[in-house]
């Protein structure tokens, strides 16, 4: 379990990965070639992987997301240091806060 | 995801529309849809003028929204859907419009709650408001659509001229009416509405929202912010204006001059609460940002957690939806 400020990154046994999951195409890379996590609105800031693998959202804009990294990779973050990952899949879930009748989504 | 920041900054833009641009991304448009150019194009200062300025036309003919963007942009998406098929379709859209949708629909929907609100004085005039809202195309907070479509295809070519170049617009048979754009816009790093000083959103002619992380709030709500104490924060029976008037004045500041002693303390953070008469408590968890500032100080910030929450791990691992024992990250930054 991997932490870049309010993106918590889970290693998941691939027999915990949803079928439907495994071959499936993944999302676009961004203008940078990146797999983005979580974007930032205002300042654009990313929390981000380069290099190989797939990232593929379960569902709603804000995940859960499952990231599949075959040769391991590296998450970026202009604020943050960089946090190495081994290779394998990962679920990759972003902070919430609580507000009475509500939850709201945390971003950095 | 090519398209997707660009677009991003679309739905964002502030500023004076360029009409010529705009003028002649509507004329594309109306010929695109197979209809004669608009004899007439007027300009409006923003949504609210639009709607005035729409109710007050003579002569404009019939709307004609759904030629000119919902028939072809219906048909761009089934010519796709057929070309990249279920999962080809879905991907390309969770990559383009998903990313911009949830900000962007929040946002106009924002816009019509407001326009509503200013143009209703009773309550029988909300359907008419409400019907000529519905006959808008919405230009740059159509952005999520035609990200999705860009660079495939040159039909929707003229809604986009638009998009990028002006505010909402109405198209009628013969005459078009048109908005500017927003001159402020401050949102927070989710994308919501947020200012604290000021209108969140704002036009030219003083049409203006106000929100505090994306909540709405009355324009005087805000004048207060700046004088409260702890006093006023207790006395206010509106418990969502009192979680404003929290976060305004810090929960670190409040928790200091009220005196309150941490609940629980572990190497994930501190956990606090604050009571409030005739409201559930608020909870905090006050962490440490694991990576220093540039001046080598760590932010700390809080987070609200459920008023269950008993420690300060559970209220950390609560954020990531994981209950406390399951919450052990190898690695933080």
């Amino acid at each position: 379990m991997y932490r870049q400020g309010d993106v918590l990154i889970m290693a998941l046994e691939e027999s915990e990965v949803p079928a439907q999951f495994l071959d499936a195409p993944g999302e676009l890379r961004d203008g940078r070639g990146r797999l983005v996590l979580a974007l930032g609105e205002v300042t654009g800031h990313a929390h981000a992987v380069q290099g190989p693998g797939r990232l593929l959202r379960e569902a709603g804009p804000f995940g859960p997301m499952l990231l599949h990294l075959p040769e391991g990779g590296r998450v970026v973050h202009e604020e943050h240091a960089v946090i190495a990952l081994p290779k394998g899949w990962f679920r990759v879930v972003r902070q919430r806060e609580y507000a009475p009748g509500a939850v709201r989504i945390v971003a950095d | 995801m090519q398209y997707v920041n660009d677009w991003r900054a679309v739905a964002a833009q502030t500023g004076e529309a360029d009409r010529s641009a705009a003028e002649e991304g509507v004329r594309l448009a109306y010929r695109s849809a197979g209809l004669a150019e608009p004899e007439r194009i007027i300009w409006a200062d923003s949504p609210r003028a639009a709607v005035e300025t729409v109710e007050k036309l003579t002569d404009a003919g019939r709307s004609v929204r759904e030629e000119v963007r919902t028939r072809p942009w219906a048909e761009e998406r089934r010519r796709m859907y057929d070309e990249l098929g279920p999962a080809g379709w879905s991907a390309l859209w969770s990559a383009t419009g998903a990313q911009l949708w949830e900000t962007t629909a929040a946002l106009a929907e924002r816009i019509r709650t407001g326009v509503v609100a200013e143009l209703t004085t009773v309550p029988e005039d909300e359907s008419d408001v409400r019907l000529v809202l519905l006959d808008a195309v919405l230009g740059q907070h159509d952005a999520a659509w035609l990200a999705a479509f860009d660079g495939r295809g040159d039909r929707l070519t003229g809604l986009a001229r638009v998009a990028r170049n002006a505010g909402w617009w109405w198209p009628y048979e013969r005459a078009v009416v048109i908005s500017e754009r927003p001159v402020d816009l401050h949102r927070d790093e989710a994308g919501r509405l947020d200012r604290g000083d000021g209108p969140a959103l704002a036009y030219r002619d003083g049409f203006a929202l106000y929100a505090w992380r994306g909540m709405p709030v009355p324009a005087e709500f805000l004048d207060e912010l700046a004088a409260l104490t702890p006093e006023r924060i207790r006395a206010e029976d509106n418990a969502e204006l009192r979680r404003v008037m929290l976060e305004y004045y810090g929960y670190d500041r409040y928790l200091s001059e009220s005196g309150a002693e941490p609940v629980h303390r572990d190497e994930t953070g501190i956990l606090w609460r604050i009571p409030l008469d005739g409201d559930e408590d608020v909870v905090t968890v006050e962490v440490v940002n694991s990576t220093p500032e540039p001046d080598g100080t760590c932010r700390t910030y809080w987070l609200r957690v459920p008023p269950g929450t008993r420690t300060a791990r559970a209220g950390v691992a609560w954020t990531f939806g994981l209950d406390a024992d399951a919450y052990a990250p190898a690695r933080q930054t």
